[in-house]
């Protein structure tokens, strides 16, 4: 382990609050299995050498029937085992699947190349560091296909499905670095996409923050929206010359109206961009297949108007503010929806 | 008891394997002894061939030369689809139902003899395309064909896909075929509950064939036309849960419930070589009803940890745990079965005991995965996988070879060495738990399933692993050169070598074309 050493043959050492609650049901069911399967094994073995055929047996032997009291309390054994187990996991259950309030946030994408770790600031990583004693929730997604998180030492588990975001919480209780596995590769390069948790003292993790930097500190919203095309990966399928590839080119696009797969007309103004990154197959330009990762918990709202200042800055309508030179509204003054929105954030 | 008065020869040439000879013979044959040693001819390539797959990974788990992640993660994507899709979900109702049950009904043949060879060529064509997907371009999606992955992969997946599709159809086949004998060939005056519990549990799997192939050959069809055409019910938009749900639904009730008919053929074996009824034939059938029942409402429990809401976690983790009452059912009646038998010392009994350990081992290793909050962490181990390997090297390979030491010499008329039959078995026995030991503890130290050899963290458990697997082999290599080396023997076989009392005992052996003449 890339932790500290650990000789036990079960689990590595665990790094997390969530150890207690897998930990305890694992060796409590451990014990009672174990105890079981010696039982029913160890009584097999000895009616086989007690009972071996011997050359004066009859043919066939009186049927017995099965000892009813016995058979009840072989039965309640059972029950009270299997009852145990479920019982015994609950409380590690809900602890793994309730975040606290005000967890520190992190957004995850996992992708051909690898991992994506969005920090509260914007900046992105492919290593996930964070505090030791504070909460930390992630809000995963995966830009092509399924993955798994996996923190051993932190005894965190959680899927990772394009098309849908997931939540994993954790609170580190130890330092050091530990291992993070999927539970898949690279379909095109086959390579491991595993990588590291740092878990960090609240000082060392304050100063790492501190050297980070934050991608809004003097840039304009435009520049930070072309930084982020750049590294969220929009330009796989985003050009900006007007060549169409998965996606529809983000040249003439905001200001302009489109044509959806259900025939509507939309406006590509603020909200229309807005909605397209969060929940992108809702409303598909016609032509396009709505293969989309959604973006909600990835990006957050100030991010979103970056890339929408920068969505302005290749459009020859940018400076219209999402008004269609087509469009009533414009003439009359009323202001487009995606503006009041605006407004009233 | 029957005492023997010609040679094994003389017995084979009065027997059905001593009818028409030659390929076409065989190939048009509907005799359902025919069909099932043809399944075990086919079932044994393919499990012979999954054996081969698996030691890519071995070897290069103990450090063996440089293969890339590539040709592993293929290796390891088609080992476990044969050794699933061609062995585990077919091998008992195939080879052993197919030549035991008509007889325990006291029939002459299946209820369906086209549809017998029908089962027989869905298999094979099946397997062929399987093998024949390597060839265009192996796939390497793993085992459950994730949908984002069988979209994105470069092989021939959609010949896998074919391949896939005909294996479903045959394990439908099958079970369409085994519930009709059951319901229109028992003898006149069997009712149900005179039936051998081994009849009933391949009239149970029947059941859960039927469902289970029907699904899976049309859902695999449907992702093969993603594949294709794009779009559709598991393209790249749409929801990889959608795909994970249809493939649990219709795969867990014959993987990780495989054991169903493994229960009946155990029963009757205990019964057999105990000379000894079942000291609780109904509580027997109803615990198979039960587990047959559960294994179908609890497919969930198999997305536990892998994108299941946790409301869903909770409800199938908890219907899972209802097995434990009828698995508890089943072992007591068993001890209570050997409880003053008369029990021979022979490799059947040898093989019972190695199916309690083992299905015992896969029972409650599934208290593990129903417990909500360690299941949730090991759903995606290896933990998990070692459970299926419990089940498909342990339970069900168990079960098979105690039901092919049980009914040998009625399939072929000679007897087998029993004493190397039992150190073979030894060795199988050490070697699967010295493999799979290591894989669990691996499992809870976070190392993806099936992904042996490729994680840094494997290196260490593997090597006592792949030891494991070489007694293991060694083990498998003298129980099949033991009966493989009766088929040019001259000893011959007893009619009713147990002394059991079921139908197929009154018959020569082998039976006659006929069975019942």
């Amino acid at each position: 382990m890339i932790g500290s050493a650990n000789l036990s043959a079960w689990f590595p050492e665990g790094a997390s609050t969530h150890a207690m609650g897998v930990d305890e049901p694992f060796y409590g069911i451990y014990v009672a299995a174990v105890c079981a399967l010696i039982l029913t094994v160890g009584l097999a073995v000895i009616f086989l050498w007690t009972f071996l055929r011997k050359k004066n047996d009859p043919d066939q032997m009186p049927s017995t029937g099965s000892n009813k009291i016995l058979l009840g309390v072989w039965v309640l054994g059972a029950v009270l085992m299997a009852g145990f187990a479920f019982q015994s996991g609950i409380p590690g259950f809900v602890d793994q699947n309730v975040a606290p309030y005000g967890a520190y946030q992190v957004g995850v994408t996992t992708h051909e190349s690898g991992w994506d770790f969005t920090y509260p600031n914007g900046h992105v990583a492919d290593t996930l560091r964070v505090q030791v004693g504070q909460p930390v929730q992630l809000t995963m997604t995966s830009a092509d296909v399924s993955q798994n998180l996996s923190i051993p030492a932190l005894r965190v588990q959680q899927a990772i499905l394009p098309g849908r975001t997931t939540e994993a919480w954790f609170e580190a209780t130890s330092e050091g670095a530990f291992p993070i596995f999927t539970g898949s590769f690279s379909a095109m390069t086959h390579d491991s996409l595993s990588t590291a948790l740092m878990a960090l003292s609240e000082a060392d993790f304050a100063a790492w923050l501190a050297t980070v930097e934050d991608i809004f500190a003097g840039r304009t919203m435009a520049e930070v929206g072309e930084l982020l095309y750049t590294s969220q990966g929009c330009a796989v399928c985003h050009t900006l010359d007007g060549n169409q590839l998965v996606g529809p080119s983000f040249k003439n696009v905001y200001g302009f109206e489109f044509l959806t797969t259900d025939g509507q007309t939309v406006l590509a103004d603020d909200a229309y961009i807005k909605e397209s990154i969060l929940t992108p197959n809702v409303s598909v330009i016609d032509g396009f297949q709505p293969v989309m990762t959604p973006y909600a918990g990835v990006l957050d709202d100030r991010e979103i108007e970056a890339i929408t200042a920068f969505l302005m800055t290749q459009s020859e309508r940018g400076d219209t503010g999402g008004h269609s030179e087509a469009d009533p509204a414009n003439e009359s003054g009323t202001a487009p929806e995606g503006d009041t929105d605006q407004e009233e954030k | 008891m029957h005492t023997v008065t010609k040679s094994a020869a003389d017995q084979v040439r009065s027997s059905f394997l001593g009818g028409p000879h030659g390929f076409g013979a065989w190939f048009t044959s509907t005799d359902h002894k025919r069909i099932s040693l043809m399944f075990l001819a086919w079932t044994m390539g393919a499990f012979i061939l999954g054996m081969t797959l698996s030691l890519l990974p071995l070897i290069k788990a103990v450090g063996g030369p440089g293969i890339g992640n590539g040709i592993l993660l293929q290796t390891l994507t088609y080992q476990r689809v044969v050794m699933v899709m061609a062995w585990l979900v077919p091998a008992l109702p195939a080879v052993v139902g197919f030549f035991v049950l008509p007889l325990q009904l006291g029939a002459k043949n299946m209820a369906l003899p086209t549809m017998s060879r029908c089962s027989l060529r869905f298999y094979a064509i099946g397997l062929i395309l399987i093998l024949f997907s390597i060839l265009l371009g192996p796939v390497s999606t793993g085992w459950t064909l994730d949908s984002p992955l069988a979209m994105l992969d470069t092989g021939a997946f959609v010949t896998l896909a074919f391949g896939l599709f005909f294996m479903g159809a045959s394990w439908f086949v099958t079970g369409i075929n085994f519930v009709v004998t059951v319901h229109h060939q028992r003898r006149e005056g069997m009712g149900f509950f005179d039936m051998p519990l081994s009849a009933w549990g391949f009239y149970l799997s029947g059941y859960l064939l039927t469902i289970a192939g029907g699904i899976f050959a049309i859902v695999v069809l449907y992702l093969a036309s993603s594949r294709a055409f794009g779009g559709g019910l598991f393209g790249i938009e749409a929801d990889p849960m959608a795909w994970r749900t249809y493939f649990w639904f219709a795969l867990r009730p014959v993987t990780y419930f495989a054991l169903v008919p493994a229960v009946g053929i155990i029963s009757d074996v205990i019964s057999g070589v105990a000379r000894k009824a079942s000291a609780g034939y109904r509580t027997l059938v109803g615990s198979m009803i039960a587990l047959a029942g559960i294994g179908v409402v609890s497919y969930g429990v198999s997305m536990v940890g892998q994108g299941l809401s946790p409301a869903g976690s909770l409800i199938f983790s908890f219907l899972s745990l209802l097995a434990a009452v009828p698995v508890a059912l089943i072992s007591f009646t068993w001890l209570s079965t050997l409880y003053r038998g008369s029990i021979a010392c022979a490799s059947p009994s040898t093989f019972s005991i190695a199916f309690i350990l083992h299905a015992g081992a896969a029972a409650v290793l599934g208290l593990f995965m129903a417990s909500p909050s360690v299941g949730n962490y090991l759903g995606a181990t290896m933990f998990a996988s070692a459970q299926l390997d419990y089940v498909l090297w342990g339970g069900v390979l168990s079960a098979f070879f105690a039901a092919l030491h049980y009914w040998w010499p009625k399939m072929i008329g000679r007897k087998y060495n029993d004493q190397v039959a039992r150190i073979g078995a030894a060795l199988y026995v050490i070697g699967l738990n010295l493999a799979l030991v290591p894989r669990l503890m691996m499992g809870t130290k976070g190392v993806p399933q099936d992904f042996a050899g490729l994680v840094p963290t494997a290196i260490g458990g593997a090597e006592v692993s792949s030891l494991g697997w070489l007694f293991l082999y060694s083990g498998l290599s003298v129980i099949a050169g033991n009966l493989l080396v009766t088929v040019w023997g001259d000893e011959a076989a007893d009619t009713n070598p147990w002394g059991a009392s079921s139908l197929e005992w009154t018959v020569p052996s082998p039976p006659p074309e006929e069975n019942f003449e």
